[in-house]
């Protein structure tokens, strides 16, 4: 009775027998006083745990706090970027890498937000969208007001995709398109431009949902902007899109103030 | 001299400028930025814009650019001295400014460097005017003028030939003018060292002269002259004793056992044993087997391997005190450091069939780019450098301008005009399979499609079109597009002339006009049908031509510029390596000779095809497009009319860059 017994436990204990010889040796160093696994055991243990923590933090710090000034090449973006930081008028080149900068907002509760100019070179621009595009707050979409005419298709093609990139996003951007170069005469209204691009966009929909699938075609099916059937419009929109008129290089040039006190409000809304 | 001398920071901030001229600096600079550095081709570092020649530095480790512009026509030595000098000193005055990652610092600082750039000017301008050529010396200022006649005299005899020729030359009559041109004769006689008698006038007769100047050789090398003679003639007689010396007794009658001198011998009976060693004969090694021929290449691959044994030890070494060296402080790079990585990347995108130059290139740019920047704490040298070579590429492989062609089809339909596509490229390429797929999905999307059988050249081309027509128009028949035929061939045969029917195919899609009457054009070449509804896009197909083929070349470019097409497009193969970088490059600059326009009509885009047959080679995307920097526009992946595609530059990169 007591062999079938102790051949029943040992049994059990078979089982089980995988991690018995290890809890054996654990036993047998803490028998000893010699707990070299144990403590290897609890030192990675630990610095697994502060890594984890140390990431989460990290993320929890930078995120969503940055506004993207984003747009075309010549829109205006790093003048517009200087103007906001500084009120000062700078001469500027093309852009080739994005500038960063920590700008204080001007309303009562003095929040900060960190305001990255992106380059707006066609080969740059959709590497640096991917590359911030996590950590955007808002996106400030800037358009030549002047040269819109003529390049109405390219600004729509750039803004259906950084409207698909922000729809993907968990926590969508607000939206502002900020007409600049409105101290030029010929300057667009933003209520035209506003126009043009849902009629551009609308088209714009159709024709590239049937461009032909890329080589590793997900099988995802690509992001319908607005409702089918109906004329785009932006308010149809998931994201709050709002129109603005600006001026970045203000009325007199590099003397005079500039005409940016619509954003600046826009931008202290937000934060 | 200078036009003008900018510094900016890479996110586009203008630091500090000097104006030579009133015009404005920042077009060229744009121009400069938007060409080089953003197409990577920055290897060297100079560019030509209009009439002003760039040169520019870059700062990789404060993220600044140098630009300097003067005219083309000028050529000015200290330009790059000047650059380097003014970049050392703009970086040690204003390191704090410039070293701060936040934008602010960069606006809120002052940056006034006019006077040391000045004076930096002032000082490359002379120094280059220091090395401007000199003037010769004149006689007086020379050294020969300054040593006595005397010294240059030499004592006669030692040279007796250069004597000889002087006075076989000259004669006794001319010895006035012996004498000054022995005495320029005496210079080199004196440079070589040899002594040479005095020009006195006085005449040796010609034996004596012989006579001594036999004495002279002999004295300098008679000594072993006489004994190698002799002993060569005593020689000569041992060495005849040695040989009895054959004697003809019957004065050349040729009998048979008389001449026969061979030694007897009896067929069958086995000759006498060989004298010599048998072994030396036989060698040593095995005797039956053959040996490999690994000997030598064994021995090589030993001494190979133990000097790349202690190279991958001291290399494993090297990379690991760089990873701690990384893991500890801030490393800048050097042109060193990135040398060997850059080799390998090199290696690996000619491997993936990168045209060769292109790799080179790509490689010198990546390097320009990266070279004094510091790297992040956890990255070594071979990440940094594959991750700028990955952002190279795919800046490379993004569009210039948009590729949106339904857009534009869209846009011309309203013009009430057909949308025009030349499909152009050497034989066998796929033109007209890729046309056909194209077709088909115009189709798809609802548009009419006009095909012109341009190729009137090789066999069973317009064969080839009908039947894609006729299957087409099986998949989208009229009926169900309201009675509109929807897709349509338009030839004229064989052996006519291409730009012709191409023209004339345009006139047969566009729509007449429908007021003022049919123009004669739509009239004659309506054929007969009432009702022309005309066609959204005309799709031409050409013949295939190699690119050195001169009258082909023309005769494209011709159809090009007469129809002046709404796309062109080069249709080339995945499978192409080195080639494509030449065959892209004699079609434009066929199609840029014989265009009369101001801008002529290039190739606006890229019609990549057989990509089904390449695993991950896909270097010849890289290739076109870095050569041309227009848009692959689609790919074909196949044979059948679905196998088109649209280019993920992402996924193109992705195997390219893979081990």
């Amino acid at each position: 009775m007591a062999a079938a017994g102790s051949r029943r436990v040992a049994d059990g204990g078979g089982s089980g027998g995988t991690f018995q010889p290890y809890l054996d040796s654990l036993r047998h160093e803490l028998q000893h006083r010699d707990p070299t696994l144990l403590s290897v055991v609890v030192a990675l243990l630990a610095v697994l745990l502060t890594l984890v923590f140390w990431k989460f933090v990290r993320s929890r710090r930078s995120s969503q706090r940055a506004v993207l000034l984003v747009g075309l090449c010549d829109s205006g973006k790093t003048l517009l970027f200087v103007r906001l930081l500084t009120g000062l008028y700078r001469n500027t080149q093309t852009s080739i890498t994005d500038s960063s900068a920590v700008y204080r907002v001007n309303n009562n509760r003095g929040n900060s937000l960190t305001l990255i100019d992106l380059p707006g070179h066609e080969s740059l621009r959709l590497q640096f969208l991917e590359r911030f595009k996590t950590s955007a707050r808002a996106v400030v979409f800037v358009v030549d007001s002047a040269a819109f005419q003529r390049e109405v298709k390219d600004v729509a093609e750039f803004l259906y995709q950084v409207l698909i990139d922000s729809m993907g996003l968990k926590n969508t951007p607000a939206f502002l398109i900020a007409c600049n170069k409105q101290d030029i005469a010929m300057a667009k209204s933003a209520k035209l431009i506003q126009q043009q691009l849902e009629k551009e966009l609308n088209t714009l929909r159709v024709t590239r949902s049937a461009a032909p699938s890329t080589l590793e075609s997900s099988s995802t099916v690509p992001a319908q902007l607005g409702k089918k059937g109906k004329e785009f419009e932006f308010s149809q929109l998931p994201l709050k899109v709002e129109f603005l008129e600006c001026s970045a290089k203000g009325g007199r040039g590099d003397t005079g103030p500039a005409g940016i006190q619509d954003v600046e409000k826009w931008l202290a809304k937000i934060a | 001299m200078l036009d003008f001398f900018t510094i900016f920071s890479k996110g586009g901030l203008v630091l500090w400028c000097f104006q030579g001229v009133s015009d404005s600096c920042t077009g060229p600079v744009n121009a400069l930025i938007r060409s080089v550095l953003l197409q990577e081709r920055g290897g060297n570092n100079s560019f030509t814009h209009e009439a002003l020649t760039l040169k520019y530095k870059l700062d990789n480790q404060f993220e600044l650019v140098f630009v300097v512009g003067f005219q083309k026509i000028l050529t000015l030595t200290y330009v790059d001295k000047l650059i380097d000098d003014v970049h050392r000193q703009f970086r040690d005055k204003y390191r704090t400014e410039i070293q701060q990652q936040s934008a602010l610092s960069l606006l809120n600082g002052t940056f006034d460097f006019q006077n040391d750039f000045l004076r930096l000017l002032r000082e490359a301008e002379e120094s280059s005017k220091i090395r401007a050529p000199t003037t010769m010396k004149k006689f007086e200022e020379s050294e020969k003028a300054k040593k006595p006649v005397r010294s240059m005299i030499e004592t006669r005899g030692e040279k007796p030939k250069e004597k000889a020729k002087n006075s076989k030359k000259k004669g006794a009559k001319k010895e006035g003018s012996d004498g000054p041109l022995a005495t320029s004769k005496a210079v080199p006689a004196e440079k070589s060292g040899l002594p040479m008698g005095p020009e006195n006038g006085i005449e040796l007769s010609k034996e004596e002269l012989i006579r001594r100047k036999r004495e002279e050789f002999i004295q300098k090398h008679g000594r072993g002259m006489e004994k190698s003679s002799k002993s060569m003639k005593s020689d000569a007689p041992k060495e005849k004793g040695k040989k009895a010396p054959r004697v003809w007794e019957l004065g050349g009658c040729a009998n048979k056992e008389v001449l026969d001198y061979s030694t007897p011998t009896t067929n069958g009976t086995p000759e006498a044993a060989l004298s010599e060693d048998i072994n030396l004969i036989r060698g040593t090694g095995p005797g039956g087997q053959l040996q490999d021929l690994d000997c030598s290449s064994s021995d090589d691959e030993a001494a190979a391997q133990n000097a790349t044994k202690p190279r991958a030890t001291k290399g494993t070494l090297g990379g690991m005190f760089g990873m701690l060296k990384g893991l500890v402080g801030s490393k800048s790079l050097s042109r060193e450091d990135m040398e060997s990585v850059l080799d390998k990347m090199r290696d690996h995108l000619i491997a993936k069939n990168v045209a060769a130059d292109i790799a080179v290139q790509l490689c010198e740019s990546v390097a320009n780019k990266l070279e004094g920047k510091v790297m992040g704490t956890f990255s070594t040298v071979t990440s940094t450098v594959k991750q700028a070579l990955q952002e190279s590429l795919v800046q490379i492989l993004q569009p210039q301008r948009r590729v949106d062609m339904l857009r534009d089809i869209m846009d011309a339909q309203r013009r009430q005009r057909p949308y025009v596509v030349t499909f152009c490229g050497v034989n066998g390429v796929g033109k007209s399979t890729n046309l056909a797929k194209i077709s088909f999905w115009l189709l798809e999307n609802g548009f009419s499609v006009l095909i012109a059988a341009c190729d009137t050249f090789r066999a069973g081309a317009v064969e080839q079109l009908r039947t894609h027509t006729r299957r087409l128009s099986a998949l989208h028949p009229p009926e169900n597009h309201g009675g509109r035929t929807m897709v349509q061939l338009f030839e004229k045969g064989y052996g006519k002339d291409a730009a012709g029917i191409a023209m004339e195919a345009i006139a047969f899609g566009t729509v007449p006009e429908k007021h003022g009457g049919p123009s004669l054009g739509s009239f004659v070449f309506c054929r007969g049908s009432a009702r022309n509804q005309g066609f959204d896009v005309v799709l031409v197909d050409t013949a295939g031509r190699m690119q050195d083929n001169a009258p082909l070349m023309t005769a494209l470019a011709k159809l090009i510029t007469v129809n002046t097409p709404d796309l062109v497009l080069f249709v080339g193969e995945a499978l192409v390596g080195n080639e494509a970088v030449d065959q892209l490059v004699k079609f434009n600059r066929a199609l840029a000779d014989h265009s009369m326009a101001q801008t002529p009509r290039l190739i606006d885009g890229i019609v990549l095809t057989k990509f089904d047959t390449i695993d991950d080679k896909v270097g010849a995307a890289i290739s076109m497009t870095y050569i041309t920097s227009k848009p692959i526009v689609f790919v074909g992946t196949g044979q059948t009319y679905c196998d088109l595609r649209s280019l993920n530059a992402k996924a193109v990169v992705a195997a390219l860059m893979k081990a």
